[in-house]
């Protein structure tokens, strides 16, 4: 009768106090990140017609805008600025869709975290893996835009898997700062959306990078890791070059630091969401 | 800070509690009131430029030791605020200690509420599978008890239906049947036979005595004395958040009703809380839905509910007297659960509730005699998160449901009015 090998014994008090115990609960839970991901997949595919189609047409559609405004409108002379610009957008709906649905994920399960135990942390880190597999089944669509306007498909491609990684990392260390600070405060959803607009201008997604004034530029990275790994992407999908190793690991360390942080942040406030909720 | 505090409570290695399941060490737990929280930045300002004085506490438990051995059925018994829920929420891990030490041993399925993680938009096949994941269960580990899950719910027909469209009995049989097949080594059961029909209730409570027959060890609050007697080996009585009496389930039980009837004049209110359309309890309700309110009542045999009034008011955040009504109770209310013929129950629904959001207090006073000559019985709380959402052009405590309107010149059609509905 007893075969399940859930361990979830032990003491009350001084549980998951170190990053191995942790870690092993996560492993332990790992069907529940499955199917929290599952989950809302299914869900958000469920209610419209065209289902997972959206997730493809609402960028390309996005994509139709940004180039008529600053092809047509603004007469700015970009190469294939369809492919330009959508090698920058899709990586940032992925931030900003994970930044939103992450922040407001512990607020949104209070009913279920006030009635049953389960490594809270698995919450916002579910909403970046499903957003994350939305963003990577998008990617067909650029490729063919790229098909389309013909620019290279180079061996660098097989970077792109690790630039992901480097952004899931950094969107989970956001959204693990976020997400209990809106607990405490609940119009942190608020300002997430003012800030999240001001983070799209301050991200170089519709312009050139060599369009921002050098000096400011350099800024531009070191204070907005989407910046780089918006331009890593654009480097080996648009350019069709390799990126800077240097660049793409400090981008990399960034993000491993920030995931530290915004975990030592999550750990200490989610403490006592029961309370809070 | 607080880990260091609770290095310092480590247990002392050398008194092991061999057969033990459950053992609190001097375990506190502290609460701070819900309107000295600061929830938005505006709050937060406010309480820099005017600093607060210290932030009002409630223990709602201090300093309670007791060990449950393994399969053992402990009983918890005290009147609302006692500590029953904050003890259970403790074993099941949903909240932490203030201060002491709680050692579980054993894999603990809290059924603290029936049907807790479904989501509404997936079917019940997808939930079975999602709440097992929640307790920590692999597909595979659910897969073996899929058929045996919907076999005890009686859903087969209806098991990739989505959850939204099954009745509350559905949801619940649903819930139950999952809890019941998750083969715990300790259970822990908050009131979750209280709901439902007669026969579901017989059925649920027919499964806990076979897990109980298997081994498990339970842990049981119910607002039924009858079902804490004959379920129970031993029983706990908790008052303001200690343990002031334990030992077997029907002596403890008898004390309890003696402490009852000194202390609420023989008539008392056993519980108020916020539920939905179908009678099932809610911790949060949309702002504009309708919310439903149900109190249970206790009559001695031979009590009266004529001459009674039930009172029941409600309070926001910063204690602002929002709505108060009164009800004159008939005299011949009928027991509303065969198991317990001592309790009656009142409902009331508050149609397209009116508020824009917060946390609302309800509370239930219970008086007797006439108005203008009351005697007050009895005082219960409860609290109920009003969801609503912030569209930026909205201000206020009220949500009302209003129009604006002007006259459009653009359309010749149109002779009345402009409206905009929102």
């Amino acid at each position: 009768m007893h075969h399940t090998p859930l361990p979830v014994t032990g003491r009350v008090t001084g549980r998951g106090e170190t990053v191995a115990s942790q870690a092993l609960e996560l492993v332990q839970y790992r069907s529940l990140i499955r199917n929290l991901v599952a989950k809302d997949l299914k869900v958000r595919y469920k209610n419209s017609a065209l289902g997972f189609l959206w997730s493809l047409l609402n960028p390309l559609l996005m994509m139709v805008v940004f180039t008529f405004v600053f092809t047509q409108l603004l007469n700015q002379h970009i190469a294939a600025f369809p492919v330009f610009v959508l090698t920058a957008l899709l990586p940032w709906n992925w931030t900003a869709t994970a930044v939103t649905a992450g922040t407001a994920s512990l607020v949104d399960n209070a009913p279920l975290i006030n009635k049953v135990y389960f490594p809270r942390i698995l919450l916002p880190m579910s909403v970046v893996l499903s957003t994350m597999v939305n963003y990577v089944l998008a990617l067909p669509a650029l490729f063919l835009m790229m098909a389309i306007f013909g620019r290279p498909f180079t061996p660098w491609i097989v970077e792109i898997p690790l630039i992901v990684l480097i952004q899931a990392i950094f969107v989970t260390a956001v959204v693990l700062i976020l997400a209990p600070l809106n607990v405490y405060f609940r119009d942190t959803t608020v300002l997430v959306e003012v800030g999240l607009l001001a983070w799209f201008f301050m991200t170089p997604i519709f312009y050139p990078v060599e369009a921002v004034v050098p000096h400011l530029a350099a800024w531009m990275y070191r204070l907005n890791p989407m910046a780089a790994i918006v331009e890593d992407y654009r480097v080996i999908l648009y350019n069709g070059a390799v990126p800077d190793p240097l660049f793409t690991g400090r981008t990399g360390a960034t993000a491993l630091v920030l995931l530290a942080i915004g975990w030592l942040v999550f750990t200490r406030l989610s403490r006592n969401l029961g309370e809070n909720l | 800070m607080r880990a260091g505090h609770r290095r310092d409570r480590m247990p002392q290695p050398g008194h092991p509690q061999d057969d033990a399941a459950v053992e609190f060490r001097g375990v506190s737990r502290r609460f701070r009131l819900h309107h000295e929280t600061r929830t938005s930045f505006q709050d937060w300002f406010i309480a820099l430029v005017r600093p607060r004085g210290k932030a009002e506490e409630f223990w709602a438990l201090r300093d309670v030791s007791f060990v449950v051995r393994r399969g053992e059925a402990l009983g918890i018994v005290g009147r609302n605020g006692a500590g029953k829920s904050t003890l259970l929420k403790l074993v099941s891990r949903v909240l932490e200690p203030t201060s002491g030490d709680v050692l579980i041993h054993g894999r603990t399925h809290a059924m603290l509420e029936l049907g807790a993680g479904f989501h509404p938009e997936l079917s019940g096949r997808d939930n079975v599978y999602l709440n097992g994941s929640i307790y920590g269960f692999s597909r595979r580990q659910m897969g073996e008890r899929f058929d045996r899950i919907v076999q005890f719910a009686e859903l087969e027909r209806f098991i990739d239906t989505p959850v939204k469209h099954y009745s509350s009995g559905m949801f619940m049989r649903l819930g139950f049947a999952i809890a019941v097949h998750m083969d715990p080594e300790i259970l822990v059961v908050d009131e979750v036979l209280a709901v439902g029909d007669a026969a579901f209730q017989r059925k649920g409570y027919e499964a806990l005595m076979d897990l109980r027959a298997r081994g498990t060890t339970v842990l049981f609050v119910s607002h039924s004395v009858e079902q804490i007697r004959d379920f129970c080996d031993r029983a706990i009585l908790l008052q303001e958040g200690r343990i002031v009496d334990s030992g077997p389930a029907a002596e403890v039980v008898d004390h309890y009703l003696r402490t009852m009837q000194e202390q609420a004049g023989e008539i008392a209110i056993l519980r108020v809380r916020a539920i939905d359309r179908s009678g099932l309890p809610l911790d949060a309700v949309a702002s504009g839905a309708d919310l439903g309110l149900e109190v249970l009542l206790r009559v001695p045999p031979g009590g009266s509910t004529g001459d009674l009034a039930l009172g029941l008011d409600l309070h926001d955040r910063a204690g602002t007297h929002l709505f108060g009504s009164t009800a004159q109770l008939p005299a011949d209310l009928p027991a509303f659960d065969d198991l317990d013929p001592g309790t009656r129950r009142v409902r009331s629904v508050v149609r397209g509730l009116p508020l824009a959001g917060g946390t609302l207090t309800i509370a239930a006073t219970l008086q007797r005699g006439a108005l203008g000559t009351t005697e007050p019985l009895d005082r219960q709380e409860t609290q109920v998160d009003v969801v609503g959402r912030w569209t930026g052009r909205e201000r206020g405590i009220l949500r009302l449901d209003h129009d604006w309107e002007w006259e459009t010149e653009a359309d010749p059609s149109a002779t009345g009015p402009h409206l905009e509905h929102r």
